[in-house]
């Protein structure tokens, strides 16, 4: 099963929201029965992005590459980057996987790869 | 409305401190009840963010009453983010202006050297959305140096402009005794020598280790207070003339324009409403940069010079001590330091000495008008404050 991050759309305006709010930000539909689950793409471009040298916990690596894209559909997402040499503007593809592990569990995010 | 000023000031070193996080909150307290003459004090708010995660502390305004004998006057903690400071100070302006007090003392305590260095950075990097950016292992340095890079693309800012900045800073801040850092470095040392890369290296690039504000241990204090109050004491007339806040999108990547800093510009605007003046006439500024593009991005954003144009006002030298708007004459978070509860009160503490007349050799002649900005998370709250000279 390929897996996905998933945006919330407003079914009254259609206003796609990622991360989820619980209020339409654009017409303030409030029930969340008007909301619907949908993947976002995974296609890009590389809006900007960081290599990290001072990582937060949990990271067993020197360094952590990351970047925002903007997806073909025009909405944005913050996520990590296995790229070599990044430049903004650059299209990238995005793969579900793991992007950190804790005590607890392993959590699922974006990762960008050159497209 | 009542009209609000301050009555007294305190502050310790913002470096390492030795003592408990309750009594760094107290000692500053103390110093500005002394210096207002006052011993009492009808309520208490204590800014303070990582009381409960690092020192294992909740509560800390009701501890912080206890320890200054001040009960049973009213306590309260607030916690917003690295805007704490300025936000209690919002609070102390308002209890006072809405006729509920009289004196309330404002105090900004945070002790986070005690945890290492891992831990001091996950507990700020829980500012971020936790499922959106936290689990990625973005931290605020990641979200400050994707955003240098973007400014860096549309404004032509180069690490020169910021190693420009924190120059200015660690100047200014060698002649504060209560500043972190007292290290003069100069663009040679962090920047063009051969040492450059090993004295200056990357945290996120395009972030150097000296485009970054260390992590501080401190508190300041501030005493607030109406007319009456003032009348009975002999302290200078600095009036807290205008208080602006505004919120952005959690989300760095949710904004429009990622190079805007939204809050900032409309917090500002309502600071300088309020205050009815203009950031023209600001005789000096103390702004947030926890990174050193934060300093050039607000000097625009606060409406001191146009979108894209802050690095060369920079150049011209316009914000050195001297120069047409003075910003961070204490060395700001850069090099006076940033205990991130505590910021916003040092802020204060730092325009209100300038208004005084009172900041020794780095005095900005003449200072009228003061101003603050205190940016929260990466700049989603923010709190900016306008003092004036009466
Ligand atoms: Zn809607």
């Amino acid at each position: 099963m390929e897996l996905n991050i998933y945006a919330y759309k407003c079914k009254r305006c259609g206003e796609l929201h990622y991360p989820y709010k619980t209020i339409c930000k654009k017409c303030g539909e409030n029930d969340h029965n008007e909301f619907e689950i949908v993947p976002l793409p995974k296609n890009g471009k590389l809006l900007t992005f960081t290599t990290l040298y001072t990582l937060p916990s949990d990271y067993e690596v020197v360094t952590l590459a990351l970047g925002i894209v903007e997806l073909e559909d025009g909405n944005r997402i913050t996520g990590q980057l296995d790229i070599k040499n990044p430049k903004i503007g650059m299209k990238v593809n995005g793969k579900v996987e793991v992007v950190r592990k804790d005590l607890y569990k392993k959590h699922l995010g974006m990762i960008f790869y050159k497209a | 409305m009542r009209e609000v000023y301050v009555a007294g000031i305190g502050i310790t070193s913002f470096s390492r401190l030795e003592y408990p996080l309750v009594e760094i909150a107290a000692y500053p307290g103390l110093m500005a009840l002394r210096d207002a003459g006052l011993k009492k004090v009808d309520h208490l708010y204590v800014a303070n963010m990582g009381g409960g995660r690092i020192n294992g502390q909740t509560g800390l305004a009701s501890a912080v009453v206890d320890h200054m004998s001040l009960t049973p006057a009213g306590a309260e903690t607030i916690e917003n983010g690295p805007a704490s400071g300025a936000s209690a100070i919002k609070q102390g302006y308002m209890a006072i202006a809405s006729g509920m007090h009289d004196v309330v003392m404002v105090i900004g305590a945070e002790r986070m050297r005690e945890a290492n260095p891992l831990e001091a950075t996950d507990f700020v990097a829980t500012l971020t959305h936790p499922q959106a950016e936290y689990i990625y292992g973005v931290t605020l340095p990641a979200l400050a140096g994707m955003f240098t890079r973007l400014y860096m693309e549309k404004y032509g800012v180069t690490a020169r402009h910021l190693a420009m900045v924190a120059v200015k800073n660690h100047k200014n801040a060698m002649d504060n005794f209560y500043a972190h850092l007292h290290e003069d470095i100069t663009i040679e040392g962090i920047l063009d020598s051969p040492e450059a890369s090993t004295n200056n290296p990357y945290v996120a690039d395009p972030l150097r280790f000296y485009d970054v504000c260390p992590v501080s241990d401190g508190g300041a204090c501030l005493i607030l207070a109406t007319a009456e109050v003032m009348k009975k004491i002999n302290k200078p007339m600095i009036r807290l003339a205008g208080i602006g806040q505004a919120t952005d999108t959690h989300c760095v990547h949710e904004r429009k324009d990622p190079t805007e800093l939204l809050a900032v510009r409309e917090a500002a605007r309502q600071s300088f409403k309020m205050a009815g003046v203009k950031p023209s006439d600001v005789s000096v500024a103390e702004l947030h940069d926890a990174f050193t593009i934060l300093e050039i991005a607000e000097s625009e954003e606060v409406g001191f010079f146009k979108k894209g144009e802050g690095h060369l006002a920079l150049e011209r030298g316009e914000t050195q001590i001297g120069g047409k708007i003075p910003i961070n004459p204490s060395g700001g978070l850069k090099a006076k330091g940033h205990p991130v509860g505590a910021t916003g009160v040092g802020q204060a503490h730092e325009i209100v000495l300038q208004l005084r007349g009172e900041a020794g050799k780095r005095q900005v002649k003449n200072a009228k008008v003061g101003f603050t900005c205190n940016f929260g998370g990466f700049g989603n709250n923010v709190v900016c404050l306008t003092f004036i000279k009466e």
